[in-house]
């Protein structure tokens, strides 16, 4: 499974005390070097270089075509309060992902709305941190008994990285992994 | 020139409705001493990020990276909310 960064997302992991899950879901995880010129913490430096040096991040090669569908993309969006400011990085991040059939991980509001509604980029996979846990569970790299251990691993998700997942998206993941454990 | 996309009446009516609640949340965890301390800058951008959830814009304020910001955001205790 690939994926691609995004800044937000890829800061918050690096907090995180259970922070190998995401190398044990994703073979390659693909990343801008524009999102990398964001991050100047030690510790997101550090796990940033790990991931590169071990072969589980690489920089993606921007291309002139990729430039010409991110103005088309911009341009798009038209200019509403309700869609957070869409920066430069991470419209980058979601053309990566629909160009390499990659499954975005984003924490950004904005690029999650755009792709709830864009006719082209509505296509691309957008997983939240939220998402990579549910996963982790169905693919057996985190053990869970019970709803509770799962609780429980997302919770030190929100202390450690001081990440909320609203109640609303979590009650449903909550139910879709009960079900599972049902199984 | 490309031409605009527009979300749909109810996704926007769904957003505007999230903001408000995901405002009230940053609001509720925000540690106002911490964010009073801070130098006028940085407050302002900590505020905004508390309003918006914008964290490039509140970025841009106080004249850092995300990597950077995000730094006092963490120390401020504002969550970040998706």
């Amino acid at each position: 499974m690939q994926g691609v960064v995004d800044t937000c997302f890829i800061i918050d992991w690096a907090k995180y005390r259970r922070r190998e899950i995401l190398n044990n879901i994703f073979k390659l995880l693909l990343i801008h070097e524009e999102t990398l010129a964001q991050i100047k913490s030690p510790k997101a430096v550090e796990y940033i270089s790990q991931l590169l040096s071990r072969d589980i991040m690489r920089l993606y090669p921007w291309s002139s075509s990729e430039e010409e569908m991110y103005i088309k993309l911009r341009d798009e969006i038209a200019a509403d309060p309700r869609i957070p400011a869409l920066e430069r990085p991470d419209i980058l991040c979601l053309i990566i992902a629909y160009k390499t059939n990659s499954i975005l991980l984003s924490e950004n509001i904005g690029i999650l709305r755009v792709t709830q509604f864009h006719p082209v980029y509505s296509k691309v996979r957008v997983w939240t941190s939220l998402e990579v846990l549910e996963q982790a569970v169905y693919k057996e790299v985190i053990k869970v008994n019970a709803l509770e251990d799962f609780i429980k691993v997302v919770r030190e998700y929100e202390i450690d990285t001081k990440h909320i997942f609203s109640r609303k998206r979590l009650k449903e993941v909550l139910e879709r992994v009960e079900k599972w454990l049902r199984k | 020139m490309a031409k605009k996309i527009i979300p749909p009446p109810e996704l926007l009516k769904k957003w505007e409705e999230e903001d408000k609640e995901f405002r009230e949340i940053r609001k509720k965890y925000a540690d106002w001493n911490y964010i009073n301390k801070q130098p006028p800058l940085i407050k302002l951008a900590l505020i905004i990020y508390i309003e918006t959830g914008d964290i490039y814009k509140a970025a841009k304020i106080a004249g850092m990276t995300i990597g950077e910001f995000n730094e006092y955001r963490f120390k401020a205790n504002i969550p970040n909310i998706t």
